[in-house]
């Protein structure tokens, strides 16, 4: 958590030079890094397989046959096929599309449910804020896992179950840091200026306040994204997932039987995908916290 | 093993699934301290799942009851050498005499059968068996306090059982002294049964587990630990089973004489060496709990186990299709043994639904699902396609019978379902596919999809939990779902009864299908004892149901076992409770063959 006392803001510090800002800053920050450079190069390349396939401009044909079952990877299929002769790479390739989404509209969801509570939470503080804390202590306390299993169950399977059984189980810890910064806004100075000029809350808060811990929801949307993708490989490993469509997670189940047959690709092919999107997404949030946490400047 | 009948039956037919899929089970594997073959004659036995306990009337899952009946004994059992499976006496002394009616069965049981020492006993020397212990166990699997999961299989069938069962159900204290109209001990060695209907198919019910011989007393004395103390008739004792990973049985000293049989079927007569030898023939049986696949491959190939199920991967580095195994093995002494199932897998239409009342639709689903090659994909190729309800080695089933709308036939399943109203699959509603979660399920699901995308059908697959599964089939929310079933004895009556309309959910009958013609047939057959009108019947009903495609059938697995040099006597079977007894070890075989290993 942070501490209020140790932390020097750049905002209303006068400078010499034309102030940059912190956008601008961050933007200039991160272009430095070229790891950051090629993880949002790869970001927005899965984003970019991600549509395609959902305009089935690629990979639209990935139920079709195209060998026999289990060949082995060649020139013709990078991956090889799976057991019923599809390409391999095919449904990694559509599986971008399931992961990607299950992605970001996770992370939507969790950071909309995130700020709005932690925000208010942290804001008006009191009852409000013990109710919003034992919510989310006593919600925090049941293992994610089943509490995963149990969304699903409820609502059905399918991709919006999925969405939503993610996006509700891994709000608490962006709730908790939104609370804490709110909390440690709310009586600075430009708050109070707010106030004097007859803002109500809904403005100071939204309009003010926000802004101001903005970067916090940004970096965790992009860890956010990449731990929804490893879930959703989770949740369709143990059946409970996307139906009906290749996705990671399905691929990886099947691996399960046909390792001890030597089939490996299928297993690689899917954990490679998977592999690549994770790590660059870790690397950006990372290279976006140094970029946008003003405790971390001068680092 | 009904498949939406109740918790009970869940449970049986989620044995029956896991047996099925995962073709066969039982092996074994010695100590792994001792280097050299000892001279004793152990069995050493492994199986795939935790046994649950030793109490016959829970034992519902194959591996269990498997367990119970090295200690426990029946009335009757399968003769071992015989095929088709033939009913035996086995503490009977001989067949029952059953009344012209069908409904009474009088036994006579074999004198100076005692049960195994214990101190539940005077002195603790075990005591002769009796009529009465009959009707004791019996009562117990029927006692509403105790829950039996085996409960299904008397249901309704014997006279007034039903009734005391119910009677007891709300009050403090089961009497068991109460006598019941249908079961009686007339004298000591006397046991009548008196059934509540026809039911020619009670006999096999004598020569399940769940009806097998305990001692009131050892219950009484060890009250709920009698799950942990199993004392029987039978040809081994278990002082005392624990929850651990090895079950050490011992010979029964006290033994009744019991021989190996002298009479065999054709293919088992190379066995008839032992004949006449008392039983048991080994000294020892060491049961190994292996879940894993791999390990028990692997100590099976090491020598630690005596036979295996080969596993569903490992099929390829052990099997040549169509040649029998690799040289490999082959050098080891390694033999292989193939054997039909007693099962079928299938599609299930739900009747309720409108859409499947259209014949030609269902036909034409038939007739557009390629089972040569869900053969090749899930069974490595060795099931055998199912042209209708009931397997091979049964009476009823007709060989050489070909279905008409069985077998990858896309022109006709296009015209078929042309004439059905859906040209090319216009104006038919998305079809859902419900299947349980695994992932061999999953796969079986995609195939399906992808087999009737071919025709313009289209499906869409969704696992469910099992438990889930059975719920949407009992309340009757499904479209298709893929199941299947495995026998609970060697009748057709098992196979058929799933579409006997009358069945229907909650009965065993998930499909709902419901045809006056195979009713009417079914309700005559259902009361015939074993005879050539029976079967005709059967063949009828099968011929039925194989043209008008209630189902799309799939196959008849076959399970593929191995078994090293050492081990005589060994055959794969559906029902092999009490199979132990007859094995044997060839000690001087083994300690040559371990050398190669």
């Amino acid at each position: 958590m942070e501490n209020a006392q140790a932390v020097t803001t750049n905002i209303n510090k006068p400078r010499e030079e034309k102030s940059k800002s912190l956008w601008r800053h961050a933007f200039e920050t991160i272009m430095k890094d070229k790891m950051a450079v090629v993880s949002i190069l790869i970001f927005l390349s899965y984003s970019a397989i991600a549509l395609l396939t959902t305009f089935d401009l690629v990979a639209g044909d990935w139920a079709k046959e195209v060998g026999g079952s289990y060949t082995a990877p060649s020139a013709e299929h990078w991956f090889g096929t799976d057991i019923f002769g599809r390409s391999v790479m095919a449904k990694t390739l559509k599986g971008t599309q399931v992961a990607m989404s299950i992605g970001l509209f996770t992370a939507l969801i969790s950071g909309f449910i995130g700020v709005l509570l932690g925000a208010i939470a942290g804001f008006y503080g009191g009852k409000v804020d013990e109710v919003i804390v034992w919510f989310y202590t006593t919600f925090s306390s049941i293992p994610s896992i089943m509490l995963l299993v149990a969304i699903t169950f409820i609502l059905g399977k399918g991709l919006l179950a999925v969405y939503l059984a993610l996006g509700f189980t891994s709000w608490v810890s962006l709730c908790r840091l939104i609370r804490g910064e709110v909390m440690r806004h709310k009586d600075r100075e430009y708050v109070h200026a707010a106030t004097a000029i007859g803002g109500n809350d809904f403005r100071k808060l939204f309009k003010h306040i926000l802004p101001n811990v903005l970067h916090i929801v940004i970096i965790n949307f992009s860890l956010q994204f990449q731990v929804a993708i490893k879930s959703e490989v989770i949740l369709s490993y143990l059946g409970l997932g996307v139906q009906g469509r290749p996705s990671w997670g399905t691929m990886i189940d099947d691996a399960k039987l046909e390792l001890a047959r030597g089939v490996w690709w299928q297993l690689a092919a899917a954990t490679l995908a998977m592999f690549v999107i994770v790590l660059s997404l870790n690397i950006l949030g990372d290279a976006l916290r140094d970029a946008l946490d003003p405790k971390l400047k001068g680092k | 093993m009904a498949t939406n009948d109740g918790l009970k039956r869940i449970v049986l037919m989620k044995k029956m699934i896991s047996v099925l899929l995962s073709i066969a089970l039982v092996l074994g594997l010695s100590s792994c301290t001792k280097k050299e073959v000892s001279n004793d004659k152990v069995l050493n036995l492994a199986v795939s799942a935790k046994i649950k306990g030793m109490d016959p009337i829970y034992a519902n899952d194959l591996y269990s009851s498997n367990e119970v009946a090295r200690v426990y004994e029946g009335l009757l059992e399968y003769h071992y050498l015989k095929r088709p499976y033939t009913l035996v006496p086995n503490l009977a002394e001989s067949m029952p005499k059953v009344s012209e009616d069908g409904l009474n069965y009088t036994f006579k049981l074999k004198q100076g059968v005692t049960f195994h020492d214990d101190k539940a006993f005077p002195d603790s020397k075990g005591r002769e068996l009796t009529a009465e212990d009959f009707v004791y166990s019996i009562k117990r699997l029927a006692d509403p306090k105790l829950q039996a999961l085996g409960w299904w299989l008397l249901d309704g069938k014997i006279k007034g059982l039903n009734e005391w069962r119910d009677k007891y159900a709300d009050q403090p204290k089961v009497d068991y002294t109460e006598e019941v109209e249908g079961l009686k001990a007339v004298d000591r060695y006397t046991l009548q049964f008196k059934l509540a209907k026809p039911f020619p198919q009670f006999l096999y019910s004598l020569a399940m587990p769940f009806t097998f011989a305990v001692a009131k007393e050892v219950v009484e004395q060890y009250g709920k630990e009698f799950i942990n103390h199993p004392v029987g008739t039978g040809p081994f004792t278990l002082s005392e089973f624990k929850q651990t990973n090895k079950i050490e049985y011992t010979k029964n000293p006290s033994f009744r004489k019991k021989v190996f049989p002298s009479e065999s079927s054709p293919e088992f007569k190379h066995m008839l060496t032992d004949a006449g030898k008392t039983l048991p023939l080994v000294d020892k049986i060491i049961v190994n709990i292996l879940v894993e696949s791999q390990p028990r491959w692997l100590n099976f190939q090491k020598g630690r186990i005596d036979y295996i199920g080969i596993p569903k991967d490992n099929f390829d580095s052990a099997v040549i299709p169509g040649k029998g195994i690799t040289d490999d093995l082959k050098a080891k002494g390694i033999n292989l043994t193939v054997t039909p199932s007693l099962d079928v897998t299938y599609t299930a239409f739900n009747h309720d639904n409108k859409l499947f009342s259209n014949e030609k639709l269902r036909q034409a689903m038939s007739a557009a699902f390629d089972p040569v090659s869900s053969n090749k994909l899930f069974y490595n190729g060795t099931a055998l396609p199912a042209q209708s309800v009931v397997p091979p080695g049964i009476a009823g089933h007709i060989e050489g019978y070909k279905n008409p709308f069985f077998g990858q036939n896309i022109e006709l399943a296009k015209k078929l379902l042309a004439e059905a109203g859906f040209p090319e699959g216009k104006g038919l509603p998305e079809i859902t596919y419900d299947c349980p979660s695994s992932t061999i399920s999953r796969q079986i699901g995609e195939f399906f999809k992808q087999q009737m995308s071919k025709i313009g059908v289209r499906i869409k697959v969704v696992q469910n939990p099992w438990p889930e599964l059975q719920k949407k089939i009992k309340n009757r929310t499904v479209m298709l779902y893929g199941i299947a079933w495995g026998a609970d004895y060697p009748d057709a009556e098992n196979f058929l009864q799933l579409l006997y309309g009358p069945n229907k959910s909650p009965g065993a009958n998930g499909s709902g299908y419901n045809n006056e013609e195979f009713n009417q047939l079914y309700k005559t057959a259902a009361v015939l004892q074993d005879s050539p009108q029976r079967t005709a019947l059967y063949e009828k009903m099968n011929r039925i149901v194989a043209e008008k495609v209630p189902w799309i059938f799939g196959v008849h697995r076959q399970s593929y076992v191995l078994f090293h040099s050492w081990v005589k006597n060994y055959i794969n079977a559906d029902f092999n409770a009490g199979q132990a007894q007859y094995l044997n070890i060839d000690v001087a075989a083994k300690k040559e063959a371990s050398k190669k290993l």
